[in-house]
C-alpha cells in the first residue's frame, strides 16, 4: 500500500493538430474520490479513457499500484472499470449484461447472487428486471444496469464519465447511493467527471479542473461571464434580466469573466441593513447538497438567470431553515469577484 | 385471360395433391440452396468479420472488389464455373457439371460476396461504445472479437437471409450448371422458365406461388430481425 493507486508522469495524448492532453503529474491515492470539472472539449473524457486503460497515451507513463500499466495490462484493466456517459448495454438480458464481466473473469460460481445484489444496489428489483431484454429499459434504468454491471465486479477503481447527464434526479440519487455503498464496502476509488457541481460535491472529496487539456488547481467558484458595463468609480456592472445588478471591482475587459468563491457569499432571509457589501441580490433556493470534503452545505440560488453556489455551514442552514424554493438574499462584496 | 385463370386452378391442384414433379423441383431447390448457404456462411462470415473488424493495408480496395462482386450477373458466374468444370476445363475431372453439388458450388460464388460484404458492414456498423464498454469490463482481445460478432448476430443473420434470397431466386446458374434435368437438377426457377416456354402455365404458377411463399417468409424474418438490430 506504500505506492499510490495511480501515479501519472508526463502523460500526453493528441487528437490531430487541434487538441493536446498534457498532464505532467497526477497522484491518486487508494480509496480517494476525485472529481474532475471543466468545460466541454477540455480533455476530461480523454483523461478518463487513459486512466481506465481503454486508450494508450502518446507519451508518458501511468503507474497503477506502482506498476507501469496500459491497455495491454489485463490485470490493471480488470481492476478499473468505467461507466460511459451514455452507457451501452449488450443485446442480452439484464442478468447477462450484469454477469458479463464475471463471465470474463471466470467467476460465475456465485454469479446469480452477486447479480441480484448489484441490481438491488442500483435500486432495480432483481425479480422484475433480471430477465428483461436490453431494449425493454428506460434511459435511467439502462444507465443503472450498466452501473450494476460495474459494481458487481467490486472494482478497485470506478471511473464515471458524466454518470448523471442522461438520467433524471431520482436516478442520479440512486447512482450516488450505489457509488457510496461500493466505496464503503470495497474501498473503491472513484474518478468522476460531471457538470453537475452539486452532485459531484456529494460524492467526491477532491476536485480538479481541466482547461484545454491541462489539469489546473480547482478554485471552487461561480463563473460570471461578461459583458459588463462601466459604472462610476472603478466599477463594472452586470445587469441581470430582472433588473438587479452585480457590481464588481473594475476588470481587464468588459467581456471578461469573473469567479466568485462560494465561501465569500452569505445568505440572509431579509436584505441586510448597514451592509458594506455592494451586492445584495434577491434569489430563490433551487437545490441543496452536503459537501463531503468540507462538511458544509452547498446551496444553489437562482438570481435572475444566474445560478450561484453558496457555501454555508450546516448550523447556518438549520438556523435559517434553508429549503429549496425559499426566497433568500445573497450578499457579497464587489472585491470578491476574481477576474479570469 | 382464361388460360391464366385455368393455370391458377391447376396450380392449386398441383400444390394440394403434392404433385411429384412439382415437389421434385422444390426439393432440389432446397437441397441446392441449403448446401450453398451453409458453405457460404462457413466461409463468408469469418471472412466478413475479418474484413469489418480489422484495419489493414489494402482494406478499402478489397472492400471495393467484394462490393463489386455483389452485382455479378448469375450467367457470368455460370459461364465461369462452366468453363472450369466442363469436361475440357481444368476441374473437369470432378464431374460436377449437371449435378446438384455443381449448382450449389457455383451458387457459393454468387452469394459469398453478399455474406462477406454484409457481415463486414454489420461489424463496421457496431455501436462505437461497444469496444470501450467491453474493454472497461475487462475483455481480452479474443473475448472482444467474439462478443463483437455476437453483438452483430442479428445483422449477420440479415446478411445470410439476403444471400439465401438471392440463391433461391436465381436461374442462370441452375440452368447452365444444372442443365435443368427433370427429376434430378431441375429447380423451381428453371422449371418455371421451361414450363412457361412450353406454354404450360399451371406448374409454373404452382412453383411461382411456392417460391413467393418462401421469399415472403424470408422477408418476414428480415423485418423481425431489423427491429432487433435497432
Amino acid at each position: 500500500m506504500s505506492e499510490p493507486l495511480y501515479r501519472v508522469e508526463g502523460l500526453r495524448y493528441s487528437y490531430g493538430k487541434h487538441f493536446d492532453l498534457d498532464v505532467p503529474e497526477l497522484v491518486i491515492e487508494h480509496g480517494e474520490s476525485l472529481g474532475i470539472v471543466g468545460p466541454n472539449g477540455s480533455g476530461k473524457s480523454t483523461l478518463l479513457n487513459l486512466l481506465a486503460f481503454i486508450d494508450a497515451p502518446d507519451a508518458g507513463t501511468i503507474y497503477f499500484e506502482g506498476v507501469p500499466s496500459g491497455p495491454e495490462s489485463l490485470e490493471a484493466r480488470r481492476s478499473v472499470t468505467m461507466l460511459l456517459q451514455v452507457s451501452y448495454l449488450l443485446k442480452r438480458t439484464v442478468f447477462e449484461n450484469v454477469a458479463y464481466g464475471l463471465r470474463l473473469r471466470g467467476e460465475m460460481q456465485d454469479a446469480s447472487e452477486r447479480v441480484r445484489e448489484a441490481l438491488s444496489w442500483v435500486g432495480l428489483s432483481p425479480d422484475k428486471f433480471a430477465r428483461r431484454m436490453w431494449h425493454e429499459l428506460s434511459g435511467g434504468e439502462a444507465q443503472r444496469v450498466a452501473l450494476a454491471s460495474r459494481l458487481v465486479l467490486r472494482p478497485k477503481v470506478l471511473v464515471l464519465d458524466e454518470p448523471t447527464a442522461s438520467v433524471d434526479r431520482q436516478s442520479s440519487y440512486l447512482i450516488k447511493d450505489a457509488i457510496d455503498r461500493c466505496r464503503r464496502m470495497f474501498n473503491t476509488s472513484l474518478i468522476i467527471v460531471s457538470h453537475d457541481y452539486l452532485w459531484l460535491n456529494t460524492v467526491t472529496d477532491k476536485l480538479v479542473r481541466m482547461e484545454e487539456g491541462r489539469l489546473v488547481e480547482y478554485v471552487a467558484g461561480n463563473v460570471i461571464h461578461g459583458p459588463w458595463e462601466e459604472t462610476g468609480e472603478r466599477l463594472f456592472a452586470k445587469r441581470l434580466s430582472d433588473g438587479q445588478v452585480i457590481v464588481s471591482a473594475r476588470g481587464t475587459s468588459l467581456q471578461s469573466s469573473a469567479i466568485l468563491n462560494p465561501s465569500t457569499i452569505t445568505v440572509a432571509l431579509e436584505p441586510p441593513k448597514n451592509e458594506s457589501a455592494l451586492n445584495i441580490l434577491k434569489g430563490r433556493i433551487l437545490n441543496m447538497s452536503d459537501e463531503v470534503s468540507t462538511e458544509n452545505v452547498l446551496v444553489e440560488v437562482v438570481v435572475a438567470q444566474i445560478h450561484l453556489n453558496v457555501r454555508v455551514t450546516k448550523s447556518s442552514a438549520v438556523r435559517l431553515q434553508l429549503v429549496p424554493g425559499k426566497e433568500v438574499w445573497v450578499v457579497f462584496k464587489a472585491t470578491s469577484l476574481q477576474w479570469i | 385471360m382464361d388460360y391464366i385463370w385455368q393455370g391458377l386452378q391447376q396450380a392449386a391442384v398441383l400444390i394440394f395433391t403434392l404433385d411429384p414433379e412439382t415437389y421434385s423441383a422444390v426439393i432440389t431447390t432446397l437441397k441446392v440452396t441449403f448446401t450453398s448457404i451453409t458453405l457460404s456462411v462457413i466461409i463468408g462470415v469469418p471472412l466478413g468479420f475479418l474484413l469489418g473488424y480489422f484495419n489493414f493495408p489494402g482494406k478499402k480496395q478489397l472492400r471495393m472488389v467484394v462490393d463489386t462482386l455483389l452485382a455479378i450477373p448469375t450467367v457470368v458466374v455460370g459461364l465461369l464455373v462452366y468453363a472450369f468444370i466442363s469436361r475440357r476445363g481444368p476441374l473437369g475431372w470432378t464431374n460436377l457439371l449437371y449435378t446438384v453439388p455443381g449448382i450449389a458450388i457455383a451458387q457459393v460464388f454468387l452469394i459469398l460476396p453478399i455474406v462477406i460484404s454484409l457481415t463486414a458492414t454489420a461489424i463496421e456498423g457496431l455501436d462505437r461504445r461497444l469496444r470501450p464498454t467491453l474493454r472497461s469490463l475487462g475483455a481480452g482481445r479474443v473475448q472482444l472479437a467474439l462478443t463483437s460478432l455476437h453483438e452483430a448476430r442479428f445483422a449477420v443473420l440479415i446478411a445470410v437471409i439476403t444471400a439465401y434470397g438471392r440463391a433461391i431466386s436465381e436461374v442462370g446458374i441452375a440452368m447452365m450448371i444444372g442443365g435443368n434435368i427433370k427429376w434430378y437438377t431441375r429447380t423451381m426457377t428453371t422449371a418455371i422458365t421451361l414450363e412457361t416456354g412450353k406454354g404450360q402455365f399451371s406448374m409454373g404458377i404452382a412453383l411461382g406461388v411456392i417460391l413467393l411463399l418462401i421469399v415472403f417468409l424470408l422477408n418476414s424474418a428480415l423485418v423481425l430481425l431489423r427491429r432487433r438490430t435497432t
